[in-house]
Parts: structure tokens; sequence; C-alpha cells
């Protein structure tokens, strides 16, 4: 059985989190993905954490992460030999990835209107954090910029306390399975029609629409909380400290009688007060106390444990460690054990879903421009060409 | 210019957020998808608009409902009757793709499992997406967005710096695993139309949000150290961080990538002495020193609106955006100006504003065509169109209660 995405042939023009989210996910699935970086690579090469803490543009966890199964190709788009080798690539393409300013992307030689008349199945990826055109579309953003304009910062936090962003790069990663979404359904009319397009895709504009309820309670009951909330969004909905870590629980009215036998106390299922889900909203204040002093005493994995057996949904936080000890990661086998020659091996996520056990593959991250040379012969580039261009072997 | 969708006919069995987001996305990109509930078995989120029970039709005007299932038709079929099984199988022998978010165990129990619809349509894409997917030990766990976040790792790595770790603002997993369908649907339609046979997408919710969070695993497995929640620090650069705005709860983000982007905020500032300064003349030498130069950029930016500051930091070329709230996304120039939210009319809930698909595909854009169903309002469609159905048959199906033109009320309260 062929990998799902075997035969695409896509261009990753993209630097740190998002477009390269969206090139690991072709490649896992079998497209083959040649990442173009500029001289010196992708920023998140400098960016770490390193292997022992020690910087090495080929042991940083974030570049070896958003780069698996890639091929590296070093290439200076700034000058024009690199501009020329550039076109060659894109024009047996099926697929250019791009996470550039618009400005930025026109002057790098990615633009759509050329781009067409070289190579008309072509679909242009561009993820950006306004978009294409609009008043903001030049602004200078990033993953805090965007996470804030996308309406999802103001939401996250302590209602005593400044907003704060989530871990890590969350504005961008939603960027990137956005844009794997789009480009997926753009290639889908592509092999149809024999026609490519331009996919556009805004950050801000899919992060906005999804903040839960938020949207529609504000534009069409009137209805804004206006505050954060933490923790602690209600009595049976948030993050409570237990023994040896957190739990969290998320319990929608049909939990309630298998929450309350969960957690050793099913004579809240005689209490008045907590008779249906609007006498518990009355009530927050108590049972949230009781709640509180539930978790506190239990252990993470005997809460969990609990959870499961009773069907209540209840589950704890689980760090990085417990990911690797994890017996339903283990059992799916979702971790994937990857040798890269200079990081050594390590455990990575493996597909976001599962379609049978040949269908995503586990390569490693590519050393800087190791496909330079072979993926610019390919291309039917002179030995005198490939010399030429910035940053290839002589 | 056909819709990248056109012609693919999805049967949504999903229920709240995660599933029908992922289908209405299905929906704004061309696919008929036809939404089944059973008479007692409807999506919660029609009783959860605040709606009172009093008005006519309560359960067609609940706003978050119709956010998540427009551009879909409804039906209702009671999967639990084994009339309303060969029913939904039927209509699986005509359609092209399922969705089903229930627990793991579900979908088997009902009979219809991957195998069971395979037997009636062997080129079906059966796309399931429960919360820990169809195998393992902790399949049948029950789990919702919130806890979705908790699995996947990310809330141990978030939260301010030096503090517990922080849940996300809503139920983040939902609509991330939503978000992932349309490529899902994609890749399952692309190898039925290459190998002519069906497929079985297991999207566990844990695990796709788990790809959100992937350089922790590795830096975790290499190094083995876990990282403390950071705030809105950045490993390397400052400033970078949340600065109070004019007004009530008024913040706005500024980051810094690299010099130049600081000297611009030291001009916007008017004060260029700054960019001089020893303690902030360096990258290294402003991370070292961030709360004193977060004291003097708060300072300024207290002075301004988030959005002014924003456009006077930009000007100057300088990674700067307001915290927007809900209100502000609704108004939001840029968004309006992408036309990210329309009117749309339904016949029982009335008028508002809507978002519009999220993705610009340039040559076969998304449409917001058809409003959310009305309970069982395509039953007429399904039974007779789609299925040639007699009149007899449908009587008997109403009958019987494997369908129903209204929601029983009680079954959700």
């Amino acid at each position: 059985m062929p990998l799902p995405l075997e035969g695409i042939r896509v261009l990753e023009v993209g630097t740190f989190v998002s477009a390269p989210y969206c090139g690991r996910l072709f490649a896992g699935y079998g497209a083959e993905v040649i990442k173009v970086e500029p001289p010196g690579g992708d920023i998140a090469r400098a960016h770490g954490p390193f292997k022992d803490a020690v910087p090495d543009p080929e042991t940083s966890a974030l570049f070896l992460y958003l780069n698996t199964s890639k091929r590296s190709v070093e290439l200076d788009l700034g000058s024009q030999a690199g501009r020329d080798a550039f076109l060659r690539l894109a024009a047996d393409a099926d697929v250019i990835i791009e996470n550039y300013r618009p400005s930025d992307a026109r002057a790098l030689g990615l633009d759509y209107e050329r781009l067409r008349a070289l190579n008309p199945r072509l679909v242009l990826v561009s993820i950006t954090a306004y978009g294409q055109e609009g008043p903001y579309a030049e602004y200078r953003s990033n993953n805090l910029i965007a996470f804030a304009m996308g309406g999802q910062m103001f939401l996250t936090g302590d209602p005593d306390k400044p907003p704060v962003k989530n871990g890590g790069y969350q504005a961008d990663y939603q960027g990137g399975l956005n844009a794997f979404s789009a480009a997926n359904l753009a290639l889908l009319a592509a092999e149809r029609d024999g026609e490519g397009q331009h996919v556009d895709i805004s950050v801000q504009h899919c992060m906005a629409p999804i903040l839960e309820a938020g949207v529609p309670f504000y534009s069409y009951n009137g209805l804004w909380l206006g505050q954060r909330r933490g923790n602690l969004m209600s009595s049976f909905m948030g993050v409570y400290p237990c023994l040896d870590g957190q739990v969290g629980v998320h319990v929608m009215a049909r939990n309630w009688p298998p929450f309350a036998e969960a957690t050793g106390h099913p004579e809240w299922l005689e209490d008045e007060r907590f008779a249906t889900a609007e006498s518990r909203r009355e009530h927050d204040d108590v049972l949230m106390a009781e709640v509180i002093a539930w978790a506190a005493g239990v252990t993470k994995k005997e809460a969990y444990a609990l959870g499961g057996e009773f069907r209540a949904p209840i589950t704890f936080i689980h760090t990085m460690e417990d990911l690797l000890e994890s017996p339903q990661l283990e059992a799916r086998g979702f971790l994937r054990r990857i040798e890269h020659p200079v990081a050594g091996e390590a455990a990575y996520p493996g597909p976001p879903w599962w379609m049978g056990p040949d269908a995503w593959r586990d390569g490693p991250a590519p050393l800087l421009g190791a496909d330079t040379e072979a993926v610019l012969s390919e291309a039917g580039l002179s030995r005198a060409e490939i010399a030429a261009v910035a940053g290839a072997p002589a | 210019m056909t819709a990248p969708l056109a012609g693919i006919r999805v049967v949504d069995l999903t229920m709240v957020w995660a599933g029908p987001f992922g289908t209405r996305l299905l929906g704004d990109y061309g696919a008929e998808v036809i939404k089944v509930e059973g008479p007692g078995q409807w999506d919660l989120l029609r009783g959860l608009g605040g709606i009172p029970r009093t008005v006519d039709r309560w359960y067609n005007r609940a706003a978050y409902f119709n956010h998540n299932n427009r551009n879909k038709y409804s039906a209702a079929i009671d999967l639990r009757q084994e009339a309303g099984r060969d029913l939904l199988l039927q209509l699986l022998a005509k359609s092209d793709v399922l969705v089903e978010n229930y627990r793991a165990n579900v979908m088997d129990n009902l009979g219809l499992s991957f195998e069971e619809v395979r037997a009636v349509n062997p080129r079906i894409v059966y796309v399931s997406m429960p919360g820990h997917g169809k195998t393992g030990p902790e399949a049948h766990y029950v789990t919702y967005g919130t806890n979705v976040e908790q699995l996947a790792g990310l809330v141990s790595v978030s939260g301010y710096e030096g503090g517990e770790p922080l849940k996300t603002g809503f139920s983040y997993g939902d609509p991330t695993a939503g978000l992932a369908v349309p490529a899902a649907v994609a890749l399952g339609l692309r190898q039925r139309n290459r190998t002519g046979e069906g497929v079985h997408i297991d999207l566990a919710q844990r695990e796709n949000l788990t790809g959100f969070v992937g350089e922790y695993l590795v830096d975790y497995s290499m190094n083995r150290e876990l990282r403390a929640p950071a705030g809105n620090t950045h490993p390397h650069n400052a400033p970078h961080g949340v600065y109070p705005s004019g007004g009530e709860d008024r913040w706005l983000t500024i980051a810094c990538e690299n010099d130049e982007q600081f000297a611009g905020l030291c001009r916007a500032m008017q004060q260029e002495e700054l960019a001089a300064d020893e303690r902030f003349a360096t990258m290294a030498a402003r991370k070292a020193n961030e709360r004193d130069l977060d004291t003097i950029i708060g300072e300024w930016t207290a002075r301004w609106g988030h959005y002014e500051a924003m456009h006077i930091l930009q000007r100057h070329g300088v990674p700067a955006g307001a915290v927007l709230t809900i209100p502000e996304v609704m108004s939001d120039p840029q968004l309006r100006t992408r036309g990210a939210w329309s009117e749309q009319v339904h016949p029982d809930a009335g008028t508002w504003e809507v978002e519009t698909p999220p993705w610009n595909l340039t040559r076969t854009p998304g449409h917001a065509r058809i409003p959310a169903p009305g309970f069982a309002e395509h039953n007429g469609y399904v039974f007779r169109d789609l299925l040639g159905l007699d009149e007899e048959t449908i009587a008997r199906l109403y009958a019987d209660g494997v369908t129903a033109d209204e929601p029983n009320v009680q079954s959700h309260t």
C-alpha cells in the first residue's frame, strides 16, 4: 500500500514553526518534502532547546521535531542564482508552503502569478498572521502577537492577572494544521482538473472564530463574560492540585452521577443543592470546595484510574515524562524512536491520525543542506550551475 | 471552479464541538453533509443556547449549535433500533464519508463498526475521532476538550512564569481536532480514489494535540528535564510579553526578535537612549535585564489604547499586537476587511453574524451556503429522494419512533 501522499512533491520555504509543521505532516504521510533553507539554516536550528544544552544547528529539539522525513536544500533566495534554482524546483512541484509577510515573500520570488505561469497546477500555500490583503497585512507578527490578535490570549490566565499565552507556539501550530487541511483540499481540486491555486491562510482568521461559544453567544445572545477564569472555570470544569500533581475535571450534566461515584461522594447525589445542573451552578462555591478537597487527597494516577473505572471525565495533567510512560500511547505505538546522525535517538510524536500501519513514516530531520546537490542535480542543474548557488558545496 | 469536495456526501454522526466543527468545514468547502441525530439522542448543544424552552422550536435557535452546523442537512434516525440501523446503512451505501466522535466502543455496540459499514460500502472513508483513539487500555475513558489538552501534555508546559500548570482559555482540544478533519478526509478520499478501497481513519484527539507540543517531548526524551511554564517570556528574546494599555483589563503584546526592532521600539517611545544603554544594548543584555525593561515599556504603553500603540509600534517596524476581546475580534478592521464575519438568516433563529469559511482558497472559495438545519428538517430529502422509500415505509418509521420531526425534549435536561 503506497503512503497516502506518495507522489506529491512539496517545496517548503518556511521558517520556524507554522510552515514547517505543515511540511512535517506532508512528509510524514508520504509526500517528498524539500525544505529550502536560507544560508545558515532555518532559525529553528538556532532556537533549541539543544541536546545537553549545547547549541548546535543539528540538535535543536524544535528543529528536529518539525522537520522529520524532509530533505534539506540550502539556497540563498536573495541571490539571482538562488532564485533561478528555486524556479527550476517550483516548475515540478505540486505544493509550495511559505510563511513570509506578503512583501517579503514577493521579494524572494514567491509571487503567485509568476509561479502559476511556470506551473499552472501548483498549489501555493501562504501562511501569514493576517492574510494576503487588508490594513494589517504587512504588520510584523510572531506567535505571541498572533495569539493576542486571534482573541485566544484574552481568555487565557487568571482573572486578577494579565493574560498569558499557552505553552510553546500554539498560534503557529494552529496555522500549520489549518494550512495542511486547506492545502489538501486544494490538492484534491488540482488533481481533478489540473489547476492549482493560491491558498491564503490568515492565522488570525483561523483563531478568532474558535473561542468556544464566545463568538456566537456575543453575536447572537448579546452575552460576553469579559473575564479570564484560570484553572477554575467552575466546580465541574477545571484543574485542581492533587497529592503529586494536578487532576483535570470536565463534567457535563450526564456525567454527574458517575463523577460523584468516582470521587467517593455518592451523598452528593442525594444533596438537593446539587440535584440539577442549574442548582449545581447556584452552589458552585460549595461544590468547588468539595472537589478541591477531594483532589487534594488523591494521587494523579489514582484519580485517572477512578475516572476510567466509573466513566467519569477525570484526567491528570500529563507531563512529558507521563507521555513517555503512558500505557495508552505505548499500546497504540504513537511514540516513535527516531535515530538522528548528530542528535542521537529520541522519542517523537507519531501521526496526528492513524490510517493503517504503513501510512506514516519516521525519517530524521535532515542535516543542513544535506540534499542540496542531489536535489538540484535531479532538477537538471549542471555542476557549474549548482556550484554557482550560494551555500551549495562547490 | 467546482468546490474541492463537490459531489462528496458525508454522513455526520458527531455531536457538540470537535466533530461538528470538522464536518462543517467539509460543508464549507463543498461536501453535502447530512447530520444524523436520534429523536432522543440529539446534539446537546441544541439545548445550550440560553433559549427558554417555552419558545417555539427553541432547539433550532441555539447560536453555538447553529455556528457549528451550517452547510448541513439534518435527518432524525434512532440508531439503537434495528430499523434505524438499517436506514443508516442504506444511507451509508450512497455516501462517501462517515464521521463519528463517540467513545471508542459505541459504534461497534450499535453494529456500525468499520467492517459492518464496509460490507455495505467498500469505498467508505470512515473517520473516528474519539478522545483516546479506538484502541488501547484507556480507549473507553470519557474525555472532553479540556481533558484532551491535559492528556496531550500542553497544560504541563502552560502557565505563568514560576506558576502552576494552567489550562487554556477554552476546550482547546475540540477545535484542534476539528480542523484536522478536512485533511484526514482528503487523504482518505485520495487513497480511496487510488486503491478503490475504503479506509478507517482513527483520529485520537489527544494524539493530534500532542503534535502541538512535540518539541517538548523530543527535548525531554533527549535531556530528561521537565520545562516549567514560562508565561509570556521567550527563551532568548526580550522584550517579549504583555503590557498594560489604557482602559480596564486592556493589554498589548510586544515581541522583538532583533536589535533593529528594539531600536524601533525605543524610537517609538521617544527614548532612543535606551538602545545604547548597556543594560539593553544586546539581546542577551535585554534578556538578563528583562524585568527593568518591561517596567519602562509598561509605563509607555499604559498611556495609549492597545490598538493605538500597536499602530505606532508597527510604523516603527516593531512586532506588536493588541490583546483582543471577543467584541473586539468581531469588529477588528483586518478581520472585517477579510470578510471573516457575515450575516446569516435562519428561519427560526433570525439574523445574526457568523464566521465565514476560514481559508481563502482563491480559485475554489468556501461559502456559508445554508444556515444550520432545524431538527429533522431534511427527513424528506433523505428518506424520499436519496433512499427512495415509499410513503408507507416512511409512515411506519415515524409510527415506530425510528424517526421524528421533533426531538424528544426529555432526553437532555
